[in-house]
């Protein structure tokens, strides 16, 4: 991975382009280097064998003046003299040669010196000895001794020479391991720089193709994406515009002028020429609100209405942003829509509102005159009922008297009705003041006007602490009202009731019931009673409006009481969740959200 | 503008009855509250313009002893009930026969006959006014009021408030500040 | 010159409610007075008038033609010959926001009619009874409040 990143740096190839500039510098170090190694070794094999040679000369010379020396002593011709002297020189000659050669070496200048001494000896000899040939006393002692002196002194040069030779090719064979060794390293080291060589091209080759296959790939991007804009700016509704501040240069994008209603860059691009489409009511507004733009680095959006050529109005939304180009100057980049469709959906959306609004009005206001006028006459019918009962009852016959008790119970129970509907259409109604409340207030209150039935049925009713919370005072003591009149009346017959009320806040994820609440933290409150219970396959029914699952005989009810904490806990944004278990009791779970 | 006044009426009483006694020279020493002693017996004219000069200030003189029996029981529970000092724990039964001197049986009995209503439920309305009047005056809590006043609980306050007046002590309270600021407007 | 009965006046314009309001004062045993209108007009007409008796208790209703009883009751509290009156709102009813406003206006008891004959005697009688022990124990009127 780091590799990967480091491959792609443009840094690598400047260091791979380093690396063989220092690799071809130090090939060319080297090969410098071996080839004037290579040229002295050759030069000290030349020498070498020039040393030689010369000393094979001077061998040569030597046996041609011996030999000429020989001839003149066998012959007596002086013509053989002359080779002899031809030779000297020629010793001499060598020797000069061969002290040029062997400068350096002074064991061989040594060496040389003898050799000199020698031949000068020999030469000598032959002088000496050329004397007595010339006088013919070749068969004297002296000459004997003599000429025996000569072979002595040729041996000895002879020798030498070896000596000499010898020492050269001792030299010539060190020299020669050197360069051998030398020679052996170069062509390895060669190879292997010449490998390494390969890979750093094939390296750089690899980088480089590399980059320009991305350059291509982001190029044939950028094209999709210009493409891409072009066809988004015209599906959205929306065109660009550049405005180069310092040069006062506008560009409009093609789909800028579709949304004035015009054909791609069919006006110059100028200011002005786009003011003239803007609402005359606007201009001022657009003008100054561009002009903020320039200074501030981002705004809100600014909203304007355009009117086209064939006279239709739009709306559009404008925003920019300012930037500096990479020549210093200040542009600002800009983006408008056409948000026609959404002003109008709005507006439509409003009018709508409106309505409802005005209809639920009105509902909630028959509903409330409703409920509160058919109080008058039934409370007058049954008022009168009382009367009759108290005073004229035994004027009845005994039919008469049951007539009259009916007539009483349904009077009561329509009276149970409307109050309940009139308690629901509260709930109802569209002014609604939160604030913040003491719940355990509300529930003493609530309790309170229970009392003579909570202790008519010897109820035993155990609170936990509940919080402050902010909500619709009345309608949570409702709320309490509600579900604690219906533990109580619910009861098991024989059985005392015991209604419990436990509070715990708790978080909105770890619950399983508030799946999808849209607030964090919630009141849970629960109410559980010991009373008949019921079906739980009925948890969702209850809660519908006038339905009951008793009869009226069996127990009183209008069915209104739950709707009632259902509208209660929906005005709170909360959740209501009955649980029933028949003869066990019955569990009501309240969440109100903490804000 | 509008001045919030409040009435220390033994006070007042005692002021109107000395100033009214005074007027007629009469010579006196106030024993109580509702009780008088005049030095001189009063003639029948010194007696009926004190009586109607009296009454001008709704003060009347109390004939019957039975009805002096029942004005004493009234003013006993009264200080009761409005004095810091006596410590409440004390039963009112105990309280009353022993301070007047009679069976607590004979002052009930007594006090329905005159009164048409019980001792009990007196000493609930005075309890009411105090409370009441301790909510509108004073900085103290429901708590704290409950306690001065014997209460079991708060809940027990509340209760007998609620079964007293037909509202919660803290609507009552509500209620007469709004009383107070409208009237405050009202004046602006 | 104290008078030894309770004066009471209702103004309503329902004529059966009237009937009954009577008739439970008829039953009840206490020594009253009762006086009727059948609005607010002619309720504040008779109050305004100079030399009308002041009754002990005033019991109003709320929905009245000419004059509600809102009206009346403004006009009342800020009179000062009729301060003395306890008044009675006497209304077929209300959320318990309508009926502290009634209280906050300065009314000192509220009333829901009841739907029985019984329980009317037995609501007018309490309120007799207590304005009595108001009375005659000189308790602070501004703080009377009381609701059936």
């Amino acid at each position: 991975m780091i590799m990967n990143n480091w491959f792609k740096s443009t840094l690598f190839l400047k260091i791979i382009l380093l690396l063989s500039l220092f690799v071809i510098l130090v090939i060319g170090g080297l090969t410098f280097r071996h080839i004037s190694n290579l040229t002295s070794s050759t030069e000290v094999v030349v020498k070498t064998y020039k040393v030689n040679l010369e000393l094979e000369q001077i061998i040569s010379y030597l046996r041609d003046a011996e030999s000429g020396y020989r001839n003149y002593i066998v012959t007596k011709d002086t013509f053989y003299i002359e080779s002899y002297l031809n030779a000297h020189k020629k010793v001499n000659n060598s020797f000069l040669n061969l002290r040029n050669l062997i400068k350096v070496n002074s064991e061989q200048q040594e060496n040389l010196k003898i050799l000199n001494k020698l031949t000068d000896s020999l030469f000598s000899s032959f002088a000496e000895s050329k004397v007595f040939v010339k006088n013919d006393e070749t068969n004297t002692e002296t000459f004997k001794t003599l000429f025996f002196k000569e072979k002595v002194i040729i041996d000895s040069i002879r020798r030498q020479s070896m000596v000499m030779f010898q020492l050269e090719n001792k030299l010539l064979n060190e020299r020669q391991k050197e360069f051998q060794s030398d020679l052996k390293f170069t062509p390895l080291f060669f190879y292997v720089v010449l490998l390494i060589m390969l890979l750093l091209i094939i390296i750089a080759y690899t980088k480089i193709s590399n980059d320009l296959k991305n350059i291509k790939a982001k190029n044939d991007q950028l094209l999709i994406f210009k493409e891409s804009t072009n066809q988004s700016e015209i599906i959205g509704k929306h065109g660009n515009w550049v405005w180069h501040i310092d040069s006062d240069k506008y560009v409009y994008s093609d789909n800028l002028y579709r949304l004035l209603g015009e054909e791609p860059q069919s006006f110059e691009a100028t200011f002005d020429n786009f003011l003239k489409f803007v609402h005359p009511d606007d201009v001022d507004k657009f003008a100054e609100e561009l002009d903020k733009m320039i200074d501030e680095e981002e705004l809100p959006f600014t909203n304007y209405r355009i009117i086209q050529k064939n006279g239709s109005i739009k709306y559009l939304k404008a925003f920019a942003k300012s930037f500096y180009g990479d020549d210093g100057q200040k542009i600002l980049l800009g983006n408008t829509s056409d948000v026609t469709d959404e002003i109008e959906n709005i507006l439509t959306l409003e009018e709508q509102n409106l309505e409802l609004e005005q209809n639920n009005k009105e509902l909630s206001a028959f509903n409330y005159a409703a409920s509160h006028d058919l109080q008058e006459p039934l409370r007058k019918i049954l008022t009168f009922i009382s009367r009759l009962e108290e005073k004229e009852s035994d004027k009845f016959s005994d039919t008469g008297q049951q007539y009259l008790e009916h007539i009483k119970a349904a009077a009561s129970r329509m009276r149970l009705l409307i109050d309940d509907l009139l308690q629901f259409s509260r709930t109802n109604k569209p002014d609604k003041e939160f604030v913040n409340a003491d719940l355990n207030e509300l529930f003493e209150n609530a309790k309170q006007d229970l009392t003579e039935i909570i202790s008519e049925k010897k109820a035993q009713i155990k609170i936990a602490t509940l919080p402050k919370a902010t909500v619709i005072d009345f309608q949570i003591q409702q709320l309490f009202l509600n579900l604690l009149s219906n533990s109580l009346k619910y009861s098991k017959e024989e059985t005392a009731p015991i209604i419990k009320i436990y509070y715990s806040k708790v978080e909105a994820d770890k619950e399983p019931s508030l799946y999808k609440a849209p607030q964090s933290h919630y009141h849970k409150i629960t109410f559980t009673d010991n009373g008949i219970g019921f079906d739980q396959k009925y948890a969702k029914k209850i809660f519908d409006l006038f339905n009951r699952l008793h009869n009226k005989q069996d127990y009183s009810g209008t069915g209104i009481g739950l709707s009632i904490c259902k509208k209660i806990i929906q005005n709170h944004k909360g959740f209501i969740f009955a649980n029933g278990e028949i003869n066990v009791g019955s569990v009501f779970t309240i969440y109100l959200p903490v804000n | 503008m509008k001045l919030f006044l409040k009435f220390d009426f033994n006070t007042l009483s005692k002021k109107v009855l000395e100033s009214k006694l005074d007027e007629q020279n009469l010579e006196y020493k106030i024993l109580g509250f509702g009780e008088i002693e005049l030095i001189k017996k009063l003639t029948p004219e010194d007696y009926d313009a004190l009586q109607s000069s009296l009454h001008d200030y709704g003060i009347e003189i109390v004939e019957s002893q039975k009805s002096i029996l029942v004005q004493k029981i009234k003013d006993m529970i009264i200080n009761m009930v409005f004095n810091e000092n006596i410590d409440l724990k004390v039963k009112s039964s105990v309280y009353l026969s022993k301070n007047i001197g009679h069976s607590y049986g004979y002052l009930s009995n007594l006090f329905s006959e005159m009164t048409y209503s019980s001792i009990g439920n007196f000493i609930i309305i005075q309890k009411i006014e105090y409370v009441k009047h301790l909510i509108l005056n004073t900085e103290l809590n429901l708590t704290e009021i409950a306690f001065k006043l014997n209460y079991s609980s708060v809940a027990h306050l509340s209760t007998q408030f609620k079964n007293a007046t037909g509202i919660t002590p803290s609507a009552f309270q509500r209620i007469i500040f709004k009383r107070r600021k409208l009237a405050k407007q009202k004046t602006k | 010159m104290q008078k030894d009965y309770i004066y009471i006046i209702l103004a309503d314009d329902d004529e059966d409610d009237i009937l009954f309001f009577t008739d439970a004062f008829d039953e009840l045993k206490i020594n009253t007075k009762v006086n009727s209108f059948k609005d607010g007009e002619e309720l504040m007409n008779y109050l305004n008038k100079d030399n009308a008796l002041m009754p002990n208790v005033l019991f109003l209703d709320l929905n009245m033609p000419k004059k509600t009883g809102i009206e009346c009751l403004a006009e009342i509290k800020a009179s000062q010959k009729m301060s003395d009156i306890a008044i009675a709102i006497y209304s077929t009813s209300a959320s318990d926001d309508d009926i502290e406003k009634t209280f906050v206006l300065g009314a000192n008891i509220y009333i829901k009619k009841p739907s029985d004959f019984k329980k009317l005697k037995k609501v007018l009688s309490e309120v007799v009874a207590i304005n009595w022990q108001y009375h005659t124990n000189a308790l602070n009127k501004d703080n009377f409040l009381l609701r059936l």
